[in-house]
């Protein structure tokens, strides 16, 4: 993979398999690796996102990390100046994602970022609580605007009448249409400015604890970082709070519990459940939980084809079903929040009691105070983020998808997921044009369907190439946070994936290394789960395999032996719930779903973070 | 004062009496620790061994203008008292006294000749400051009443070792402060044992405790005649972060025919299988942390698995000691005077090598 001066492909000359040919016009052409930048690319090192991009990416859900890349970039550069750091760059080769952190600035610059650091930062910290608060004003504004962005239908053979008189609204449909989506992409673009508000500091703030700790105690885990810092009462378990509470409510009136228990599509519950006042009572209770509890994503929320729980209302039933079924056997369903908090609590006492002198005693306490201010915000923002507002953002996408299927563009809504942001104004635009034009005018129906099928196909062969973790040359020193925290950029890192893991077939790989993020050892048959609508093939006693997992997938652990995901560290919403369960876990295994094969028995050994197979399926 | 005194009623305060090793076990049994039975032939039994035979002041006068660097001196010093101790009958209430504290401990274990080890316990060995560790010397499996007052006899001897004398020349201990008492522990039927330390003693981590194990008897572990198993466990989150299975290619174990305890060779599936189990790993933690609280210092603490015994009654502490090395270190800050911001700022500013 590297030559022996230790350095990956030069992404000039890097060549992506022929099967990928044409997915460069997949992406925004600031995005490929080009020769007038030639230069400054060459000397820079770049690395495979695996964890926003871990698949190859649909042109549409690029918008994400478009807006990231600014966002997360021009907080450290721009606004809170942590000195020495720059932004994250990233760039496309052949339908994957490569970033780069950018080296430091020169001192001069570095000297006066400082300045604004001590200023800006500290302030932060200061008045986290009440900053906070407007935040979380200022964000749900955003999403209920984003909602409100009207989405014409259909465009009407005539505009209608109170459009054109007493007096004409002077702007129509076509107007309407091509501006839905500029102001939807304009509102997401600015939900993920604010994204990253204050996260830099946390994720700043959090590796000034773990250095602090591992000063104290040199060889204490990662993990046990995380249990000090995590807390029980954050937004993204708020979902499952939802649940347990419709199921108990459910409980109060037998003919509700019953049609909850049934299998059945949630469709057919909701008809049945409307046909009696108690039932009409819990689909009021049902709503009141949706909005905005239930816009999970099944998946990260990255992508369009993960689904949400508000596009398939089966899962969330489903797990009404398992809770109900749990009550009547008389469990406890609800996660006990404060006995998580106390426990943690007892944790960082028992830490603080092994420290030795006054001086550290002190210097623990000041850095703990400053991480637990503003830790929420890493668990918080999540959930408004990339779950509820990405939620939203998806279902007037679709809205859209539909208008297009209707006038001819596309085939399914879905495919408007295969044009850019740049390109879909175009389509839109030519709908507008044609109705604008008159009836019975043709459109290039053809040409984009063509394109968006010949689109798929790419992202399909993409999605089984093995690209390469790194391109160009590693750098002496990395200073940005996210590089460190995130992606784990560590000179061991590195090594590895000079060490050419991605050359590897998977089927000669037997063993994969994550993160130890929940003790015990445990052995049992694979499921490889990519989607979460595949989790009615899971069976009791299984060892779950996915790429990462989150709240919508919280009733899953009480089935499973083990937990193994792709992405995620140790606060990872794997991590923390297999802890809670005393289910063994290894998060961030990298390339799990690819190595392991559904019924591999695998071994999955939560204290070193190692993953064994023993014997292939 | 007592010849003999019974491990249960031994603590801190009964040190110059019974020495540091046998104080400490004494003072676990009192913090509820599961200490194998046994007794101390106190410093008394041995001050009126050496005064009541007269060999005193002959012991003192031999010691007296010693070049301990003088190595034949030091050697013809050495065996000259040791063939006087040897030849010195035990006077009588002394040995009837061993004889009796070994019928009670058998009586005790239900059993007509208790296998026990014997240890000298010498008053200032173990101090944290003095390391007298393996000066003295240690006979297990010992059978028979009389074998103990022998075996007895020979750790009192084992006090003026060529090695035991100059070390305290060197050290500035005078000969005639340093008794000497002796233990008398039932021994465990090792399935396994080693040492344990309640901090890792490889960076003064005080998170952790770090678990050697081998197959059989503590013996091979303390000598390094094996390449341990290790475990290094977070005390408080109870994760073990470390797990290293060596191959364990002899073990400690009793020998009828030898009639003493021999290293013999461990069969090649064993070598390589982990002598503890996890439940064994975390109660032995669970005891680490607890000696470390009572005595309030890290500890360095000899454990046993008793294999006829089922899980949990056979994890045994057959010895604990303070920690020097570590102890010693570490009195200053690691990180300073600092505040959340200077850390932060600290943070802020810093870069990581990465090549």
């Amino acid at each position: 993979m590297a030559d022996e001066k230790g350095r990956f492909p030069d992404p000039h000359e890097y060549q992506v398999p022929p099967e990928l040919e044409g997915w460069e016009e997949m992406y925004p052409s600031h995005y490929l690796f080009s020769d007038d930048r030639k230069e400054w690319e060459g000397s820079q090192f770049w690395y495979l996102d695996k964890i926003h991009a871990p698949e190859p990416m649909p042109p549409l859900d690029q918008i994400f990390q478009e807006a990231w890349q600014i966002s997360l970039s021009q907080y450290t550069t721009r606004v809170f100046c942590i000195p020495p750091a720059q932004g994250i760059a990233q760039r496309m080769v052949g339908c994957y994602m490569y970033i780069c952190a950018i080296a430091p600035p020169p001192e001069q610059i570095i000297g006066e970022k400082a300045a604004l650091f001590e200023k800006r930062v500290f302030y932060v910290f200061e008045h986290y609580e009440e900053l906070w608060g407007k935040w979380l004003t200022k964000f749900k504004a955003l999403g209920n605007e984003m909602a409100a962005v009207e989405v014409p239908k259909e465009l009407p053979k005539f505009a209608p009448e109170d459009q054109v008189l007493p007096a004409p609204r002077g702007f129509y449909a076509s107007y309407d249409l091509m501006t839905a989506f500029d102001k939807l992409a304009n509102l997401m673009i600015k939900g993920w400015q604010y994204h990253f508000e204050m996260l830099n500091l946390t994720y700043l703030a959090y590796l000034m604890f773990g250095d602090v700790t591992r000063k104290l105690f040199p060889g204490i885990s990662e993990s046990a970082i995380g249990k000090m810092v995590a807390g029980a009462y954050v937004s993204m378990f708020k979902p499952e709070e939802e649940l347990c509470r419709l199921a108990r409510a459910a409980r109060t009136s037998y003919t509700v519990s019953e049609v909850l228990k049934k299998e059945a599509p949630a469709q057919d519950k909701i008809s049945e459940l409307e046909k009696t006042s108690e039932g009409k009572n819990w689909l009021q209770e049902f709503e009141k939980s949706k909005d905005p509890w239930f816009y999970v994503s099944c998946g990260s929320g990255w992508f369009h084809h993960e689904g949400s729980w508000l596009t398939n209302l089966n899962i969330p039933f489903s797990y009404i079903k398992d809770y109900v079924e749990r009550l009547e056997r008389g469990e406890t369903i609800e996660r006990a929040l404060d006995e998580i908090d106390k426990q943690r609590d007892e944790i960082v006492a028992e830490y603080r009691n092994l420290i030795k002198t006054d001086d550290d005693r002190k210097a623990f306490d000041d850095a703990y105070k400053t991480i637990r201010t503003i830790y929420r915000y890493a668990e918080d923002h999540l959930f408004w983020v990339e779950h509820w507002l990405h939620t939203i953002w998806f279902s007037k996408i679709r809205q859209l998808g539909n208008v297009l299927v209707d006038n001819g563009m596309i085939d399914q809504p879905d495919d408007i997921f295969m044009f850019t942001r740049y390109e879909v104004p175009e389509l839109l635009t030519e709908v507008a044009t044609a109705w604008a034009l008159g009836v019975d005018i043709p459109v290039r129906g053809s040409y984009y369907k063509a394109k968006a099928k010949k689109r798929r196909k790419i992202l399909e062969a993409a999605a089984k190439w093995n690209p390469t973790p790194a391109l160009g040359v590693p750098p002496e020193e990395v200073a940005e946070p996210f590089t460190i925290m995130l992606w784990g950029v560590t000179t061991d890192r590195v090594k590895e994936w000079l060490e050419g893991m991605g050359e590897v077939k998977a089927e000669d790989v037997s063993q994969v290394k994550g993160f130890a993020s929940s003790a015990g050892v445990a052995e049992g048959p694979a499921r490889v789960l990519r989607m979460l609508k595949d989790i009615i093939d899971l069976k009791p006693g299984e060892v779950l395999v996915c790429p990462s997992t989150n709240p919508s997938w919280a009733p899953v652990f009480t089935k499973i032996k083990a937990a193994v995901t792709d992405i995620g560290g140790l606060t990872s919403h794997a991590a923390i719930v297999c802890r809670e369960y005393g289910v063994p876990s290894v998060t961030g295994a990298g390339i799990a779903t690819s190595v392991i094969k559904t019924g591999d028995i695998v071994r999955v050994d939560g204290d070193t973070g190692v993953v064994t197979i023993v014997k292939r399926a | 004062m007592e010849l003999i005194l019974n491990f249960d009623s031994a603590d801190k305060a009964s040190l110059p009496q019974v020495g540091g090793k046998n104080a400490s076990l004494g003072e676990m049994i009192k913090a509820g620790i599961r200490v194998p039975p046994g007794f101390a032939v106190t410093t008394a039994s041995y001050q009126s061994f050496i005064a009541e035979t007269g060999i005193e002041n002959a012991i003192f006068a031999l010691l007296s203008d010693l070049d301990v660097d003088d190595v034949d001196a030091l050697n013809r010093v050495s065996a000259g008292i040791q063939e006087l101790m040897n030849t010195a009958a035990m006077p009588e209430r002394v040995h009837q006294g061993i004889l009796d504290g070994y019928a009670e401990l058998c009586r005790m274990c239900g059993t007509e000749k208790v296998p026990v080890a014997v240890r000298s316990s010498a008053t200032a060995e173990d101090l944290p400051t003095a390391s007298f560790a393996g000066q003295q010397d240690t006979y297990l499996w010992v059978l028979g009443a009389e074998q103990v007052v022998d075996s007895a006899k020979r750790c009192w001897a084992s006090l003026f070792t060529p090695r035991a004398i100059s070390y305290r020349v060197k050290n500035d201990f005078p000969h005639e402060k340093v008794l000497i008492s002796v233990g008398v522990q039932k021994m465990v039927h090792a399935k396994a044992a080693g040492v344990m330390f309640t901090l890792n003693p490889t960076n003064g981590d005080p998170s952790k405790v770090v678990i050697e194990g081998s197959w059989g008897l503590g013996e091979t572990v303390v000598s390094g005649s094996v390449t341990p198993d290790k475990f290094v466990v977070d005390k408080v989150i109870m994760e073990v972060s470390e797990k290293t299975v060596s191959r364990k290619h002899i073990e400690c174990v009793y020998n009828a025919e030898k009639g003493g305890v021999v290293d013999a060779d461990v069969v090649p599936d064993r070598q390589t299988s982990c002598c503890l189990d996890d439940r064994e790993v975390m109660d032995l933690v669970q005891l680490a942390k607890r000696i470390e609280e009572h005595y309030g210092r890290p500890m360095d603490i000899e454990w046993a698995i008793d294999e006829d015994i089922p899980f949990p009654e056979n994890v045994f502490i057959v010895q604990a000691r303070p920690e020097t090395v570590w102890s010693r270190k570490r009195k200053e800050s690691v990180i300073g005077k600092k505040s959340g911001y200077q850390l932060l700022m600290e943070q802020a500013m810093k870069r990581i090598k990465i090549s």
